[in-house]
């Protein structure tokens, strides 16, 4: 290290910082641009305790237990991805655990209704977005803090799941007991076919929000309203967009997880639960509450590190009843890595 | 309707010239119980550079953003080269040729260098409208080194900057747009004397040209009458002076404005002296 500095600072050319920092770019500066990407801390961090449970356990790295964690993780990484997108405006969407729970039930209901399989899903998908778009508006236009619009967004879908199922499961559409369709291999209850749709739609919305105009939009509409209003940016429109987005992701995680299960269960207090490891995920992957920053992958990665974490702590034989403390405590320990690490990045003092 | 001036207030009225790019006439804006404009009358001649002066809270600023297209009127009109003016949005603006130096810059600290001095106009790839990065990296290199800004990094976050590189960054995006109108609000604000001599020398060379028109709002006046060609005064939401700056002088806009601190700071004492004889009153009421 010191003798790459002192080949630095030899060098001739006046150069910037990154110049610099690239060609210096041996292992040790490989090592800290990772480690200062927005998801190098959480990335390390879920390997970290990967490695654990390998070692402490005896059939933790056994594909067997990566496919019980995938329904745990999947749908959560689904619903992540679109959280992040509002989560960079600085605003939160509590409905998604909600609109997930209700998008299946609508669903139900058209294709009850005599609407065929694919149409009645599109149909409920739109009606997870419209959800979205009043979220978006009652944001943007009217003004009401997001916390509190999809929090009365969240307790109403609740409700409505209850009274329109009238709080008792329901056999889903396309699927058979005790035998996979093939309708149900594509959405939801192949193995893998969960982790595919998660893949693919983590992949897509990175991009969106790397290279695309949508995602300056976002970070610009996160990271200074007024001033990104200004500059011409159609805010309110970026705001009503992202909420879409979120609820069309929560309502689709939805559909995949009921066809996985066959059937629908009106449980508030599990998608509640879900909501909140939504939102542990996206922060835990590296994205700001205030706005402004944020990644999907990193998300993604969240999720992942829930994941495992519970399956392994499952696995480990931890009791029932240690298994929230130990991950509350999980939690902390990776937030508060994430943020020094994130000091590092930024240069700042206090990120 | 334009509420009447207090009296003694000099209104300007509509002015006009042959060559005007942009007149606006008895503009009002008012936000809930506060008048920010109340009639306004304003002509910017091409190729000139137009001081706007006033107090804080005068009203520059908001006249500024009508012009930008950020804000509506609530009254009044406005041309555009001879033909009629009402912008639907800041875009709408910038698609006419106008473009703004916000007062607070405007900037996106998270964002690159690059994709602050692109935003709202970046270029992209087809068919898949992906971000041209490249693009515009040479492209912002070369409008920052035409315009003499030393910004050693063009990736970095702007956050990362000092106030005049900031401040130079947003000169540059209102400057690399191609607007042949530009609104620039207190440029030099956060300048340090050689980046502010730097932007002042820019403008120049803008002018020399004679291309663009600028109005900008000042509170130095050296540099009012080191770049300005004429000076129109805000103040209380009218226009109350409209002079080239060669006709005026440091001393008279002074004289102006000190001139209004005195007549407020009078009218303040008759309030509270008014204040506190209705509450003698309003006590001997209740004794008596």
């Amino acid at each position: 290290m010191a003798v790459a500095s002192d080949t630095q600072a030899a060098a001739p050319a006046p150069e910037g910082p990154a110049e610099r920092r690239a060609r210096g770019g041996a292992a040790m500066g490989l090592l800290r641009r990772f480690l200062t990407l927005r998801e190098g801390s959480i990335i390390v961090v879920t390997l970290v305790t990967f490695g654990y449970f390998a070692i402490t356990t005896s059939n933790f790295v056994k594909g067997d237990s990566f496919k019980s964690l995938l329904p745990y993780f999947a749908p959560l990484a689904i619903i992540a991805a679109g959280e992040v997108f509002v989560m960079i405006l600085g605003e939160i969407d509590l409905s998604v655990g909600a609109v997930y729970l209700f998008t299946p039930f609508i669903w139900h209901l058209f294709h009850h209704a005599g609407i065929p399989l694919y149409l009645s899903i599109i149909l409920a998908l739109l009606v997870a977005m419209g959800l979205g778009a009043i979220n978006g508006i009652f944001v943007a236009y009217v003004g009401i803090a997001s916390f509190v619009a999809t929090l009365g967004m969240l307790f109403t879908l609740d409700g409505l799941s209850l009274v329109i199922s009238h709080s008792t499961p329901i056999q889903v559409p396309g699927t058979g007991i005790g035998k996979v369709t093939s309708f149900g291999q594509i959405f939801g209850g192949g193995t893998y076919s969960e982790l595919f749709w998660a893949i693919g739609i983590v992949i897509i919305l990175q991009l969106l929000l790397t290279f695309t105009r949508w995602g300056l939009y976002t970070v610009s509409t996160g990271g200074n309203r007024l001033g990104a209003a200004e500059a011409g940016i159609r805010t309110r429109m970026i705001i009503v967009r992202n909420f879409v987005l979120a609820a069309g992701l929560a309502g689709f995680a939805g559909i995949l997880e009921v066809v996985r299960v066959t059937s629908a269960t009106p449980d508030p207090s599990g998608s509640n639960t879900l909501l909140l490891q939504v939102v542990a995920a996206v922060i835990i992957g590296g994205t700001l509450m205030t706005g402004g920053d944020g990644t999907v992958v990193g998300a993604l990665i969240g999720a992942l590190f829930l994941g495992i974490l519970t399956e392994g702590l499952t696995i480990k034989g931890v009791s029932a009843n240690y298994l929230d403390l130990y991950l509350g405590i999980a939690i902390i320990i990776a937030m508060t890595l994430n943020t020094l690490v994130r000091r590092v990045r930024t240069g700042s003092g206090r990120a | 309707m334009p509420e009447p001036a207090f009296a003694g207030e000099k209104i300007v009225g509509p002015v006009t010239a042959p060559d005007d790019v942009l007149r606006v006439e008895h503009i009002a804006k008012r936000f809930g119980p506060i008048t920010a404009l109340r009639d306004v009358n304003l002509h910017l001649r091409k190729g000139e550079v137009l001081a706007l002066l006033g107090d804080n809270g005068a009203g520059k600023s908001t006249l500024v953003k009508i012009l930008s297209g950020f804000h509506k009127p609530d009254s009044g009109t406005m041309w555009l080269k001879g033909e009629p003016y009402t912008p639907k949005s800041v875009l709408d603006a910038r698609a006419h040729g106008i473009d703004t130096v916000y007062q607070d810059l405007a900037l996106i600290d998270e964002l690159s260098v690059y994709h602050n001095l692109f935003l709202r106009r970046e270029p992209v790839f087809r068919p898949i409208p992906f971000l041209n990065n490249r693009m515009m990296r040479r492209d912002a290199r070369k409008a920052l080194d035409e315009i003499g800004i030393s910004i050693p990094e063009i990736r970095a976050p702007v956050a990362r900057l000092s106030g005049g590189q900031r401040q130079a960054i947003a000169v540059a995006r209102a400057m690399s747009s191609n607007a042949d109108i530009m609104l620039l609000d207190e440029p030099l604000a956060a300048m340090g004397a050689k980046e502010g001599a730097l932007i002042l020398d820019l403008i120049a060379r803008l002018k020399e040209q004679g291309d663009v028109s600028i109005v900008m709002i000042l509170h130095n006046y050296v540099h009012v009458f080191q770049a300005c060609d004429r000076v129109s005064l805000i103040q209380d939401g009218v226009i109350s002076l409209d002079k080239p700056t060669s006709d005026t002088s440091v001393e008279e806009l002074t004289e102006i404005v000190v001139d209004e601190y005195r007549r407020a700071r009078l009218a303040e004492r008759a309030d509270e002296e008014k204040a506190a004889q209705a509450l003698a009153e309003a006590e001997q009421e209740r004794q008596g």
